[in-house]
């Protein structure tokens, strides 16, 4: 009986999939891989990367949640639940006195606001293109020809960001290449670009409003630059959580699992 | 009988039917007149012994024929309606013997200029601060004028007394449209958000007004009898959702049905096509049977109205008579006036009733169904997870 404390979370995501194993409300392993094109086998195989690390089999996890976008292609998971609510149960899971978490993923950016209990109470996310998102910042860091991982200490340098007026994909890629002709540097560019995110997620937090403490999570939190950016236009500080962002959703998953294996969860329909 | 409230058929089958009926109407001489909105006073229509149609554009296939000629970034309805005049996807809008439109939005204003070139159209002016005094005087001589209009058109003269007995039959079919709503008022329902909207769209697309009155009949009775019975369309823990703004009838019925796939059930609807829009009657003893339309049609609701504060006590009652768990605002892409009321709704529902509130902005393709789908089950969850004073409420009675 004693492994049927252990309870999986699955986040499939549009660029990378997650999970995380949970024992007594403490991680016992975690796991990334990148989704490609086939988010069904990356769900397996990023379960199974995880099963590995904590030596356990399929059967000793008591209860399994799917979550991200991915969430429907996961046939061995007990039950899906959307990242909103993932995202919220993880942060609060870890940080009790979590409010507000701001969540920005691959393709998509939520605000998500919790109550005292740690529920969702009301959420935005933006439209459907990817404005301002992961993939945003993949396309800027190619035309930049800078890594992914470059791209929040070139902002941190920057002595004067220059004003890029778009977060739409193909917009700010043209906006970002006649900078370049102008000569501008790419530190200012980079940190244009960052600056632009953090005025529209910003925008998009005034609709549910902002209550610390706030959480940031999703892979693109992994930026220090932008978390820099995001603190400065929403005058708050970001909580220091004791975990990779971008794991929230799957950690909020096997929350989940736990809460409704042991009938905390909610009524289904 | 029990009556199958599960309509099979598609929007494009129900309109295949209809025109069939209407051919054989028009073979015995009677005119059709097309109608766009819900500020169209459909009475004018049978007393001038017409059948009116609705022509408004539901459905995504006319959009690109409509492209060719409008901007591709209008309202998906404005698109619609014009397409389905110059696509030969409608089989309807070829026998409408004239059409009539009103100023209600700017997209459709402009929209019926190119839409004239089709058929013979008449454009009512329709004042948007109806709360003025001089609102109503202008809109009585608009419904003059569409008289006017209606019966150089159709060969007809109307009278006061013919005017007095549609008043009379749209008065009878919204008193029983109003009863079927109201059915829904019960927990849990009797019938499914999107089951009604198929029924209603399908009794509503009639030649012959004495046949959509015991249709509406025969559904209102097996409404009854399911409560009686206690035949439920759900279980009790599915959310009580309120449907506001647009998207409320079949063809463009996309996120209505994923709400109800994700858990939800819609057990209200206000706005285009809701609840609103028939249980407000005309004056049936009115002295100027025109003056009575004029003042019943001046009181819809629509987003292009200023202030609209009625729209905003409407929605505060309806969350109290449908004891309603959350609201769903659904806005089409480039409507200007439901998208920045949609801010409005949210205070009222977030703020003074504390629910769960989503507005969904989309147009009638599929191609964000994956997205929308994460928001309203993302929507569905702060409704079902653990909110227990929710769910009491709703058990009290």
């Amino acid at each position: 009986m004693h492994h049927l404390s252990i309870f999986a979370g699955i986040d499939v995501g549009s660029l990378a999939a997650k999970a995380v194993l949970v024992d007594r409300g403490r991680i016992v392993a975690k796991s990334t891989i990148a989704t490609g094109a086939d988010p069904q086998q990356a769900g397996k195989k990023v379960f199974e990367q995880a099963l590995l690390l904590a030596a356990c089999r399929p059967e000793d996890i008591a209860f399994i949640v799917g979550t991200g976008y991915g969430r429907i292609a996961l046939p061995f998971a007990h039950r899906t639940v959307t990242e909103i609510t993932c995202h919220g149960k993880g942060a609060y899971h870890l940080h009790s006195e979590t409010r507000t978490v701001i969540d920005i993923g691959g393709q998509d950016s939520k605000v998500i606001r919790l109550d005292e209990s740690g529920r969702v109470y009301d959420f935005v996310m933006n439209d459907k293109c990817a404005a301002g998102t992961g993939r945003f910042l993949e396309v800027m860091a190619r035309a930049l020809e800078l890594e992914l991982d470059e791209l929040g200490e070139f902002f941190l340098q920057s002595g004067r960001p220059s004003l890029i007026n778009s977060t739409c994909t193909v917009f700010a890629e043209s906006e970002v290449i006649s900078l370049l002709a102008q000569g501008e540097t790419k530190q200012n560019i980079t940190a244009g670009l960052h600056l632009a995110i953090a005025r529209r997620v910003s925008n998009m937090a005034a609709r549910v409003g902002i209550q610390p403490e706030v959480v940031f999570a999703g892979g693109v939190a992994k930026n220090v630059g932008l978390r820099k950016a995001l603190e400065d236009a929403l005058g708050i500080r970001f909580a220091q959580m004791d975990i990779d962002p971008q794991l929230m959703g799957a950690l909020g998953a096997a929350i989940v699992a736990k809460e409704e294996y042991e009938g905390r969860g909610w009524s289904w329909i | 009988m029990v009556m199958d409230l599960k309509p099979k058929e598609t929007i494009g089958e129900v309109r295949t039917e209809l025109a069939l009926k209407l051919e054989m109407a028009k073979d015995e001489g009677k005119k059709v007149v097309g109608f766009m909105c819900s500020y169209f006073p459909i009475e004018m229509a049978l007393a001038a012994g017409a059948i009116p149609v609705g022509l408004c554009g539901t459905t995504g296939e006319p959009i690109a024929a409509a492209e060719k000629v409008l901007p591709a970034d209008q309202c998906p309805m404005v698109k619609a309606t014009y397409g389905r005049s110059v696509s030969n996807t409608c089989p309807i809008f070829p026998l409408a013997d004239c059409i009539v439109g009103e100023t209600t939005c700017d997209g459709r204003k402009k929209m019926y200029e190119l839409l004239a070139r089709e058929k013979p159209i008449h454009v009512m002016d329709l004042p948007q601060k109806p709360d003025e005094r001089d609102a109503l005087i202008h809109w009585i001589a608009e419904m003059r004028k569409l008289k006017v209009f209606l019966e150089g058109q159709l060969g007809v003269m109307i009278s006061n007394e013919d005017l007095r007995k549609a008043i009379k039959q749209i008065n009878k079919e919204r008193r029983l449209l109003k009863e079927i709503h109201a059915c829904r008022k019960h927990h849990p329902v009797p019938i499914m958000g999107r089951d009604l909207v198929g029924s209603s769209t399908k009794f509503g697309y009639t030649v012959d007004r004495e046949e959509y009155v015991s249709n509406l009949t025969r559904l209102l009775a097996e409404l009854k009898r399911r409560i009686r019975d206690k035949e439920f369309a759900c279980s009790p823990a599915r959310p009580r959702i309120l449907w506001t703004g647009l998207g409320n009838s079949l063809g463009c019925d996309k996120v209505l049905k994923l709400v109800e796939e994700c858990g939800g059930v819609v057990v209200c609807q206000e706005g285009c096509g809701g609840v609103t829009r028939f249980d407000d009657l005309a004056d049936e003893e009115a002295e100027d049977p025109i003056q009575a339309l004029a003042e019943r049609y001046l009181r819809v609701t629509c987003s292009c109205m200023t202030p609209n504060t009625s729209r905003f006590e409407q929605i505060d009652r309806l969350i109290s008579e449908y004891r309603i768990q959350g609201v769903i605002d659904l806005t089409w892409q480039f409507c200007h006036t439901f998208n920045i009321e949609s801010y409005r709704v949210s205070e009222l529902v977030k703020g003074k009733h504390g629910l769960p509130f989503l507005h969904v902005v989309t147009d009638f393709s599929k191609s964000d169904v994956g997205q929308l789908r994460v928001r309203v089950e993302g929507f569905i969850e702060q409704m079902t997870m653990g909110r227990r004073h929710v769910s009491d409420r709703c058990a009290q009675s």
